[in-house]
């Protein structure tokens, strides 16, 4: 059998990604963009403004765009980890973490594929074993660049905020300033991620021509008939 | 009756009841509380029983002692710590050797579960506590005879709150806080900085004469008046940091002009309490007000975590992180992404000759 390359495969449409997988992952796409440039502005303020100080507000609005994003985004990921429990049989934490002999098998075959070691890629409409696991770490990332962002942002509420409360971390963070290095480790971490989550989907989308990337839009991959398999 | 005792004593320090009154009113402001207030506490410092104080000193530099005798309001302050009659304090008292310690049991036995201790410094635990031991008892021999038995215990200073620096890496004689030290003592309150400042201590005795109950604490069991809020967020320096004003270098343009000395490695986003409000020395000015930044003294682990006090980001256990994290984060990025350029020719080659392989139809390939 050969990757399902040819123009003249034959190939049938799947629905794997349904409505809130989509729409999260695409808030969380925009949420992290601003989230790291309005962060790494914060961490590091390479614009200097002279005059008066009324006359300018640049770190204010880095902040409060930070701190909007950040609730885009903590939104985001908290439905997405909801759907791990809710969504359809390609959003489910089985898909994450690889306990079964078969998503074990997938993790193989897509490292082993990818090391140019076997020749047909893994064909399966949902994530293979080896992305799977990738986005069990990524939003392992987000939860703690969650946690470590409330520990920071409660030090400068009032008691009696709701936010307050996550004064609390601190302790068994072994302090804020231990919370603001986590912090910056997970964006370079999520950087990472962003490339090689790219180069394998631009890889299965331009050469595998699964549809990968359209299906983040639509919903649909096309994958090659095989015998006695057309879904849908 | 103590009444007349206190006024008499201030007529003979040349002290008016209008200093007298001030003096409450300011402890009013410290403590977050309304004018009028002011009143309560000259009636209750006036009338009420006075609390029955024991300093202990242990591993430390003895700079809260000198903090407190340098207190905002010398004359007063001072007035009323001895009408609250500070039984025991190794530095100010005139007995020694058994005598001190004579003292210190009958106060001990005679009040056991109505005086309030006041800890300064750490608490050694190494070598059996033989890093520090007064009159025969180790420092924490000591620290769990008294403070077991005691109303409250007032940890005062990053010390005594959190082990502070004799606990920082490697925390060479097993020092600890006093909370650590002795565990599930009664009615903690941690009074951290290095020093703690003298008016929130005296604040925090006067609020107890007053109101008969201590006040709300935070997540390390500070009081919230003091340490409710962050520098950063008090601080004098705000409106530059929030506009983009950075000091770069020591005595550059912005330097000169107060900007903000975030770059320059302040802690005061990571640090509670009220330095910018209360300042030190009789209100005279305080860290950041001088042109240094915040070095974050009152929070746990200062030494390890706030270290290097001139960068941004801390470091860890000997790797020079804080200064390297987003270098390193960079040049990571950098190479994953030609490792992946790499993978993504190796990929189109075999997709070339897969094409070429399986079908020589002759179709055009993309
Ligand atoms: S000097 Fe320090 S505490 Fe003050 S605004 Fe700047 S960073 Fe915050």
């Amino acid at each position: 059998m050969t990757r399902p390359c040819s123009e003249n495969t034959p190939m049938h449409r799947v629905y794997v990604w349904e409505l809130p997988i989509r729409l999260t992952h695409w808030l969380i796409f925009v949420a992290t963009i601003v989230l790291a440039a309005t962060g790494y502005y914060i961490g590091h303020p390479f614009i200097s403004v002279s005059g008066p100080a009324r006359d300018h507000f640049v770190m204010g609005y880095a902040r409060s765009i930070h701190m909007y994003a950040a609730i885009v985004f903590a939104m985001a990921v908290f439905v997405r980890l909801y759907w791990l429990f809710a969504g359809n049989q390609y959003a489910r934490l089985t898909e994450l973490v690889p306990l079964s002999g078969r998503r074990f098998r997938s993790l193989f075959h897509a490292i082993l594929f990818y090391a140019f070691l076997r020749r047909e890629p893994d064909e399966y409409p949902g994530h293979n074993a080896m992305a799977g696991s990738s986005y069990a770490m990524i939003f392992s990332v987000y939860v703690v660049m969650i946690a470590t962002g409330l520990a920071l942002y409660a030090v400068g509420t009032a008691p009696g905020s709701p936010f307050h409360i996550f004064n609390n971390e601190a302790p068994w963070l072994y302090g804020l300033q231990m919370a603001r290095l986590i912090h910056h480790i997970g964006m370079w971490i999520i950087f990472i991620f962003v490339v090689l989550h790219l180069h394998f989907i631009l890889l299965s989308s331009l050469i595998d021509r699964t549809g990968a990337l359209d299906s983040m839009f639509s919903g649909y991959k096309f994958m090659p008939n095989k015998e006695g398999t057309a879904r849908d | 009756m103590n009444a007349p005792g206190l006024a008499q004593r201030l007529e003979r320090s040349g002290l008016s009841r209008r200093d007298f009154l001030s003096f409450c009113a300011s402890m009013a402001a410290v403590l977050g509380l309304p004018d009028t207030a002011g009143q309560a506490i000259a009636a209750a410092v006036e009338n009420e029983a006075k609390p029955i104080l024991i300093w202990l000193e242990f591993q430390d530099c003895a700079g809260n002692s000198e903090s407190l005798l340098r207190a905002g309001h010398p004359t007063v302050a001072d007035l009323i710590l001895d009408e609250i009659s500070l039984s025991y304090h190794e530095m100010l008292m005139a007995a020694a050797g058994s005598q001190a310690e004579q003292v210190l049991s009958e106060t001990v036995r005679d009040n056991a579960g109505k005086y309030i201790v006041l800890v300064e410094g750490s608490i050694p635990a190494g070598a059996d506590g033989a890093y520090c031991t007064i009159g025969g008892k180790s420092a924490l021999q000591i620290a769990r005879d008294i403070c077991g038995k005691a109303a409250a215990t007032i940890a005062v200073g990053t010390c005594a709150a959190f082990g502070g620096i004799p606990a920082a890496r490697p925390n060479p004689t097993g020092a600890m806080s006093v909370g650590d030290a002795v565990p599930g003592v009664a009615n903690l309150i941690n009074m951290s900085a290095c020093p703690a400042n003298a008016e929130n201590i005296t604040a925090l005795i006067i609020y107890y004469m007053t109101m008969k109950r201590w006040p709300p604490l935070d997540q390390y069991r500070r009081p919230l008046f003091a340490y409710g809020k962050s520098i950063h967020d008090s601080c004098e320096r705000r409106a530059h940091f929030d506009a983009g004003q950075y000091v770069e270098e020591w005595g550059d343009d912005a330097h000169r002009h107060g900007h903000c000395l975030y770059k320059m490695g302040c802690k005061g986003p990571a640090t509670s309490q009220n330095c910018p409000i209360v300042k030190w020395n009789e209100g005279t000015n305080w860290p950041i007000g001088c042109g240094h930044p915040c070095i974050g003294c009152a929070e746990p682990n200062f030494w390890d975590t706030m270290t290097p006090f001139y960068q941004r980001l801390p470091n860890v256990a000997g790797f020079d992180v804080g200064n390297w994290v987003d270098p390193v984060g960079l040049g990571l990025t950098g190479l994953v992404t030609a490792a992946v350029a790499m993978h993504g020719i190796g990929e189109v080659v075999r997709h070339r000759a897969g094409e070429k392989s399986s079908d020589n139809s002759g179709s055009e390939n993309e």
